[in-house]
């Protein structure tokens, strides 16, 4: 009953969201075709295919169409039955899931109860360096198999986040069976390892990576006919964004992520291809070091947000691919408040009387959109008499410099965005976060984003996270710019495809004209 | 001759040795941490600490550099930090395309520069002569990425003849895999032919005016085979000193060429590793182009004995 409440809430909340929440979808024309292959390109290459060890996000657009999540979300980021039917906290600390008994992993043996067991245990028990997902579980007791389609998951506390981890790598299943045999080989081969709609094939690094139709796959589409309708998907890491979109315009690929900003206008009236595009759930800004001069003053913080015009680097830098942002929360959640605006347009005279006279090094990664940003910025503080030193770095050297060494006045950074606002908050706000590069300290917020961690009602935990928002936000010790939109080029001859705002390809229902 | 071949090789070692130092401090005193490349968006400051101690990077640099220098001599390169993965298996995984775009450019860059080069000299200050220095003015001025986003342009997007990018196996299909190989081999090559031209140009210009070449005309030689024969023979030694040099151009050009078109070779790794601080690969990628760089002149060396039979090693 709680959870239709929430549910409903949810989707009032995102009804007055306008156009900001949701994905765009291409209208099926006609029936679905079976067969085919889907050509991807992926802005980057891939380093492993073990959800253990993911930390990048094109990892999440070839996972979520090789495994399967416990969860998984619609285009308004409802979270919807996946490998769990059903979902329910009998308790603060008590989560009972209740799992689907149809499903095969494409080596045969069954999905139950043991499999959830043995994944979560994994995640949260891995010696691995670089296993990732013990973070998102740390709030994980232990989980016990009730019977074989249901598990129990006992919490250390109460952790209103955890449903959305089990909707991304924390809540995908591989096979006990093919685990072990695989050993660390998971991540290169994962052979018959998931339940998804597509197996893998074959990686052959920084060249392709071929997926293949599961043909005893769980789902069908509403008609009743068989899913996903694809034979083969062929993901192609192109690093460079004018070959991306060459490799769409000549068909080399079908389908892209991203393209360059300034080429979004031309793709858009460019009738061999679709553009699509929805605000996505990360955000863009600087942020400062509050904990050393200049920044250990608040009165500067608060004058650099308000001299600065986000408008101009929507406009100017991103083509206006995206919206503007006034704190962590994207649009597309349901804890945004589009009313709130704290610093919304630039007013430099403000910014003078609040401070000024004083100099800061900002420093950017190398890329062109960063150092453009940087510029503008510098242009515009000058309007408030700041003075704004570029510092263009390897990207490698930047992240050191801020998140390990603290070593910073500015810098220009951006998040790719969760689903739970938890994920764009806690961490960089928290004292001690371990992305709180700016060692930002103030128990009021800690206390919000706690409270925020262990309240279930979504219409509370709603309130808190606006609140503590509106006090990360108006103490300026990160300037958020913008929103970048998640987009999906693709050529006319894909079909049925659904944006959502996390910006993940799922392929499953996707079919070639 | 062999004993000369022997030396050479001898040379190589301390050779090969500098440059590991060279390249261990380089990448090493460049700023950054892998570990943050690794982690990404799931870095902590204590799963940082732990991939550093699992690589190794909390011993100081002599030591790291004595571990390396160890595993060098047991032929383990070391593993990606970015996958894993043994370094002799990235790098062997990508090398037959790598060697297969070189070795493509090379052959375009000789197939037009010699009887190019060849004719330019023949038809001095003549039209021929005229179009063919300018082209290859061109063709050393214009950077490889530049003619490499040309060429894609022009066949890939205009007229649409030629794929923009990407790889076929050569044993998956032979046309598929040479139309994707042509236009960054032209990209690649294209340098090389004009330097080629020139050289091997102004070089028959120098041999044409010898007197040998004259006395073999009097003798009532044919102009083929003076050309041929006396000429060309001689005027290559140059020429080859060039071609040996380009081996390394070649694998430089390679870097930007290979991301240009999505070729996944060496090239492509290499500027791939290099951004994310994938050190162990960026370390046994530059080891790879100094020797077969060092080879490569051995190579150019024992060619001359053969051009020239007045040279030799013995």
């Amino acid at each position: 009953m709680r959870r239709a409440g929430i549910l409903l809430l949810f989707a009032l909340i995102l009804s007055a969201c306008g156009g900001g929440g949701g994905g765009t979808s291409t209208a099926p024309a006609g029936t679905p075709k079976t067969g085919g292959t889907l050509k991807i390109a992926q802005e980057t290459e891939i380093n492993t295919l073990d959800p253990n060890t993911s930390g990048l996000l094109v990892e999440r657009e070839i996972y979520y169409n090789l495994y399967d999540s416990l969860l998984g979300i619609d285009a308004k980021l409802n979270f919807i039955p996946e490998l769990a039917t059903a979902w329910k906290y009998t308790d603060d600390k008590t989560l009972v899931l209740s799992l689907r008994k149809d499903v095969k992993f494409q080596d045969g043996t069954g999905f139950n109860a043991d499999a959830v067991k043995f994944n979560l245990d994994r995640y949260m028990t891995s010696t691995d360096p670089a296993a990732a997902r013990k973070s998102d579980l740390a709030s994980v007791q232990s989980v016990e198999v009730q019977d074989p389609a249901t598990v129990v998951i006992h919490l250390k506390r109460a952790d209103a986040t955890l449903l959305a981890a089990f909707v991304d790598r924390a809540g995908m299943m591989l096979s006990p069976t093919a685990v072990q045999q695989l050993g660390i080989k998971v991540a290169q081969t994962p052979l018959q390892a998931g339940s998804g709609p597509f197996e893998f094939v074959e990686w052959k690094r920084d060249d392709h990576l071929t997926l293949k139709r599961n043909p005893d796959y769980w789902r069908k589409d509403k008609a009743g006919r068989q899913l996903p309708y694809l034979d083969q998907l062929i993901y192609r890491p192109l690093i460079d964004l004018n070959a991306i979109l060459a490799s769409l315009k000549t068909a080399d690929v079908d389908m892209a992520r991203t393209v360059a900003g300034k080429d979004v206008e031309a793709v858009r009236s460019d009738s061999t291809l679709v553009y699509k595009d929805t605000p996505g759930l990360g955000y863009q800004g600087f942020e400062l070091n509050v904990s050393a001069p200049p920044f250990n003053d608040p009165a500067k913080t608060k004058a650099v947000a308000l001299a600065v015009d986000r408008a101009q680097i929507l406009k100017n830098v991103v083509f206006n691919n995206g919206v503007l942002s006034y704190g962590p929360i994207p649009p597309a959640s349901w804890a945004a408040d589009p009313s709130e605006k704290i610093y919304d347009k630039p007013d430099p005279e403000k910014a003078k009387a609040t401070a000024t006279g004083f100099s800061f090094t900002l420093k950017t990664a190398n890329t062109q959109d960063s150092i453009q940003t940087g510029q503008l910025i510098q242009a515009q503080l000058a309007k408030a008499g700041i003075t704004v030193n570029l510092l263009p770095e390897d990207f490698a050297k930047l992240t050191l410099e801020t998140r390990v060494q603290h070593q910073f006045d500015a810098a220009l950074t951006g998040w790719s965005g969760r689903i739970d606002p938890d994920g764009n908050m806690f961490a960089f706000w928290h004292t001690g976060g371990s992305f709180n590069d700016g060692r930002y300290s103030k128990p009021q917020v800690d206390q919000l984003l706690e409270q925020a961690r262990t309240t279930t009602d979504q219409a509370k935990r709603k309130q808190i996270y606006q609140e503590a928002q509106r006090i990360i936000v108006g103490d300026g010790v990160y300037v958020f710019t913008h929103h970048l939109n998640v987009a999906q080029i693709s050529t006319k001859k894909v079909q049925n495809f659904m944006l959502i705002p996390d910006g993940i390809n799922r392929l499953a229902e996707v079919w070639k004209s | 001759m062999l004993e000369y071949i022997t030396r050479r090789l001898g040379l190589m070692v301390p050779t090969a040795f500098l440059v590991t130092v060279a390249v261990f401090l380089l990448i090493h005193l460049t700023p950054g941490d892998p570990a943050t490349v690794i982690l990404a968006e799931s870095y902590t400051p204590e799963a940082g600490a732990q991939i550093h101690k699992d690589l190794g990077l909390d011993k100081p640099l002599p030591e790291q550099y004595l571990l390396y220098v160890g595993r060098l001599f047991h032929g383990d390169l070391g593993r990606s930090v970015r996958n894993k993965l043994p370094v002799t298996q990235a790098i062997g995984e990508r090398l037959s395309a790598t060697l297969e775009l070189g070795f493509a450019a090379l052959i375009w860059s000789l197939l037009i520069a010699i009887p190019l080069g060849t004719v330019a000299a023949l038809r001095r200050g003549r039209a021929l002569d005229v179009v063919a220095s300018g082209l290859t003015v061109a063709g050393i001025s214009v950077p490889n990425f530049v003619l490499g986003i040309l060429l894609i342009l022009f066949f890939g997007l205009l007229l649409r003849v030629l794929p923009v990018g990407g790889f076929v196996a050569l044993g998956e299909s032979v046309p598929d895999n040479l139309s994707r190989l042509i236009m960054p081999a032209l990209a690649l090559g294209t340098f090389g032919t004009a330097s080629n031209m020139r050289f091997t140009r102004s070089s028959m210009i120098e041999v044409l005016n010898q007197d040998y070449i004259r006395t073999a005309r009097a003798k009532g030689a044919g102009w083929w085979q003076v050309v041929n024969r006396h000429a060309l023979k001689n005027a290559l030694i140059p020429v080859v000193t060039i071609v040996g040099l380009q081996v390394g151009a070649i694998l430089e050009g390679a870097l930007v060429t290979e991301t240009v078109f999505g070729w996944p070779g060496v090239g492509k790794l290499a500027v791939e590793s290099i951004f994310s601080k994938d050190f162990p690969v960026v370390q046994g990628i530059v080891l790879l182009s100094a020797l077969s760089f060092m080879f490569a002149n051995l190579l150019v060396d024992l060619v001359y004995a053969w051009l020239d039979p007045r040279i030799s090693y013995s």
